[in-house]
């Protein structure tokens, strides 16, 4: 700055002597070849005085390069120059800048009263003026706007190419700079800026409408050659997309104070007011070469965690289970970042839930406090009151986590399922390179089959799950349960082995396992289904099942009847409905013939077998298939007793989906397939 | 090899055709969880056609979709669109996936998700914008 004014001065100098010496002459002119200070450099520079009285200024400038922006062919003139001993003055002055209308300039200069003053009236409305007063050692300098064009800075800011420009908006305000001959020494700067509309050439950082109060004050400390400061920045109104952020209404108040030394930028309080969510206290230590955070504290009390999510968080979680999730309660957050990475985090949540929007899980009444330190072991207490998962209602749970950098451990955890009980043992989770692993051991305690079907909405069924579970793991996105899941149905029995779920949150989410059911019922099974009367009992085969979404999709089932002594009787309703999946032409013989006075047959034997790929079910009966591949028809049912009947398939190969319909049809009573 | 591969097609044809009138087939390769995306993309497209025609959102060369122009959208609604596109490629992803195991391949996720990227652009409407092979936006 001391440069520039004894730039200017010289300059100035140099013009009145050389307009003095030619006196007699209607013209002066001055060249200057270039000009260099820390603020500009000027090439170029032609000033000329014309007229009797040299009332007519004219100042050319080849070039000027300031804060590294070029222009060339600027150029000032002036219909009513004045020069006096010590004053220079133009009252009628017109700017002419490349890609800027002319632009009407007054201004005043004298370097016995040491004044500079500038005065740019673009409009009616709009002024820009300039003033400097200086002595000795120390200057003042004021810039005062008035409805200013935003756009008439915008060459002026760093890094136009890749940062925002503001395409239109109104400055008004002033920025004061004072300084002695060393520098500026301190900076008090008020603006607010209106109808600010700024983006970049991507649209992914933009705002429209904005109002901003900005507030800065900076004192430089000559003692260690450091700036305090400190600033206050309000957002009236206006929205702003920030990719993937997006901000609307008013009232957010950023507070910084700080100091700023050649390396580093000293935050030492700052705090953030965000309306709806609530206001963040935050310190660091950022180095001004590669904006590198060196130290950080973050705290947060009582946020609002619905408006924290929607309009913070969820942006950033697009690609994962958790972004289509509404959130409500409240939290408070602690976290501190010491020499590049991360020291400790504390997390607390007030009443909070979660609801997936997919409905695949949900938590209500969260209490938790999670705290982790780094190379330290900590104690997490959460809680929630009830929750579900893959609509499975869950009960209250309450947990102790041991924390040890990022292996988390739960010796004992009870979480109520329905009217039963998961308990689990031995909880542990670490995350590795590919993603989170956890396992546990556990135990499920009888669930009511009623209630479990109510809550699946699935047909009502009776009896109870329960099953001990020696190990129950997941990695890569697949849960894998050793042990046996079992089903106390039907007055019998079904086990699940080698159960694995397969992206089980994902949206493609698998199941596949191995089924054994054994002294099924048939009673009891029958009825619940609604498929006519059978009495009997049935084993069942269901190997390599796989569900995709929920759906069976694969498996090889092989029915038959249970070993052992007890009535065997069919309805004819049943036979009718069982026809009717495998061929109607049973049911037509029975029709056809006296049978068709029965009510009820006897059978001796019952077979089923069902090979299930790409849709189709691959149907067979009670004798193997190599005994009845000679002919398409195979017995479904065998006859046994008076009266009997034998039940013969006829269709070997049907649609699984056509088969579901039919089934679903015929249990909900619609329509029978055979009158 | 084959058999999968022309199931693929015709499974192809099924999802993309159906972006000028979904039309129903009878595909073996599909699954209940393809249906499922299927409805779910079905859906969603109704709300990203908009976002193609106006050149906010563009097909990339991995067979996913991406914000092109963010300026051709109202600054309210570029989250929105964020929103959709995130979504949108959630599902095309697990559907990717869903495909390759329902050819018992899950290996060939990669080599299907190829094909589709190629295929989502062949029947991209005229104006619609795409990503290239070196990166750069071109437009249909």
């Amino acid at each position: 700055m001391r440069n520039l004014i004894i730039g200017i001065l010289l300059a100035t100098i140099a013009l009145a002597f050389s307009a003095y010496a030619a006196y007699s002459r209607p013209q002066i002119s001055l060249s200057i070849d270039d000009i260099h200070s820390p603020v500009f450099s000027a090439k170029g520079i032609h000033v000329s005085l014309v007229d009797q009285q040299w009332s007519q200024l004219a100042f050319h400038l080849d070039e000027i390069v300031v804060q590294g922006k070029t222009w060339r062919n600027v150029s000032l003139s002036c219909r009513k120059f004045q020069l006096a001993d010590d004053l220079m003055g133009c009252t009628n002055g017109t700017l002419r800048l490349p890609d800027f209308k002319p632009l009407p300039v007054v201004f005043h200069f004298s370097t016995k009263e040491k004044f500079l003053e500038i005065s740019v009236k673009p409009t009616v409305d709009e002024s820009w003026q300039f003033s400097m007063r200086w002595d000795e050692n120390i200057w003042h300098s004021t810039l005062a706007i008035a409805n200013g064009q935003v756009t008439r800075i915008a060459h002026w800011l760093p890094d136009a190419e890749t940062m925002p420009v503001p395409a239109k908006g109104k400055l008004n305000g002033r920025a004061r700079l004072n300084g002695n001959t060393d520098g500026i020494t301190d900076i008090d700067v008020a603006l607010r800026v209106d109808a600010l509309v700024f983006s970049d050439s991507s649209g992914l950082h933009a705002g429209e409408n904005v109002g901003i109060a900005i507030n800065l004050r900076a004192i430089h400390i000559p003692r260690n050659d450091q700036w305090q400061w400190q600033s206050e920045i309000n957002w009236l109104h206006g929205e702003v997309f920030w990719q993937p952020l997006y901000f609307i209404g008013s009232g957010h108040r950023l507070n910084l104070t700080g100091t700023l030394s050649e390396k580093n930028i000293f935050l030492h309080k700052g705090s953030i007011d965000l309306i709806n969510i609530g206001d963040l206290n935050f310190s660091g230590v950022l180095a001004r070469q590669g904006h590198a955070i060196i130290d950080f504290d973050l705290e947060a009390s009582n946020l609002e965690l619905s408006a924290l999510f929607d309009q913070v968080l969820s942006p950033f979680l697009g690609n994962t289970a958790f972004a289509e999730m509404a959130v409500t309660g409240k939290g408070d957050f602690a976290w501190r970042y010491r020499n590049g990475a991360s020291e400790s985090l504390r997390v607390d949540l007030y009443d909070a839930g979660v609801i997936d929007k997919r409905e695949r899980f949900a938590f209500h009444r969260i209490n938790a406090r999670i705290p982790w330190q780094i190379e330290n072991t900590t104690i997490a207490n959460i809680s929630f009151l009830n929750g579900e998962i893959l609509r499975i209602p869950l009960g209250e749970v309450r947990a102790s986590m041991e924390i040890n950098d990022l292996n988390l451990s739960i010796p004992q955890l009870v979480v109520p399922v329905l009217d039963g009980k998961l308990k689990l043992a031995n909880f542990s989770a670490l995350q590795q390179e590919n993603g989170w692993y956890w396992r546990f051991s556990g135990e499920l305690l009888p669930i009511s089959m009623g209630k479990l079907t109510e809550a699946l909405q699935v047909q009502q069924m009776h009896g109870t799950l329960s099953g001990v579970i020696p190990e129950v793991s997941y990695n890569k996105a697949t849960v894998d349960i050793k042990g046996a899941l079992l089903f106390n149905i039907f007055d019998g029995k079904i086990i699940a082995n080698n159960l694995k779920l397969i992206e089980p949150l994902g949206l493609a989410p698998h199941l596949t396992t191995d089924l054994v059911m054994r002294n099924l019922d048939l009673d009891m099974l029958t009825r619940t289904f609604s498929f006519g009367n059978m009495q009997g009992r049935v084993d069942m085969d269901m190997n390599n099942l796989e569900l995709s979404n929920w759906r069976p999709i694969k498996f090889d089932a092989s029915l038959y009847s249970s070993p052992g002594s007890y009535p065997k009787r069919i309805s004819q309703a049943a036979i009718q409905n069982i026809s009717a999946l495998g061929g109607a032409g049973a049911a037509a013989a029975i029709q056809r013939s006296f049978m068709r006075f029965f009510e009820e047959f006897s059978y001796s034997r019952i077979g089923w077998q069902c090979v299930l790929r790409d849709n189709v079910c691959h149907m067979g009966g009670i004798e193997p298939d190599s005994q009845e591949s000679e002919s398409q028809a195979y017995t479904m049912i065998k006859g046994g007793g008076i009266p009997a009947i034998t039940v013969m398939g006829y269709n070997r190969n049907v649609n699984w989906q056509e088969m579901i319909n039919r089934l679903k049809r015929i249990t909900e009573g619609n329509s029978p397939i055979i009158q | 090899m084959s058999n999968p591969i022309f199931r693929l097609i015709l499974l192809m044809m099924f999802f993309l055709v159906p972006h000028v009138s979904f039309a129903a087939a009878d595909i073996e390769a599909d699954t209940p969880t393809i249906t499922n995306l299927k409805q779910s993309m079905q859906q969603r497209h109704s709300q990203l056609e908009a976002f193609y025609t106006s050149g906010a959102v563009g097909f990339t060369q991995d067979g996913l979709i991406a914000m092109h122009d963010a300026n051709a959208v109202p600054l309210a609604a570029r989250q929105l669109v964020n929103s959709l596109i995130a979504a949108e490629n959630q599902d095309r992803i697990a559907l990717y996936r869903e495909i390759a195991r329902a050819n018992n391949h899950p290996e060939w996720e990669g080599e299907i998700r190829s094909t589709f990227s190629q295929r989502w652009i062949k029947l991209a409407k005229s104006g619609w914008w795409y990503q290239e092979s070196n990166g750069s936006w071109a437009q249909k």
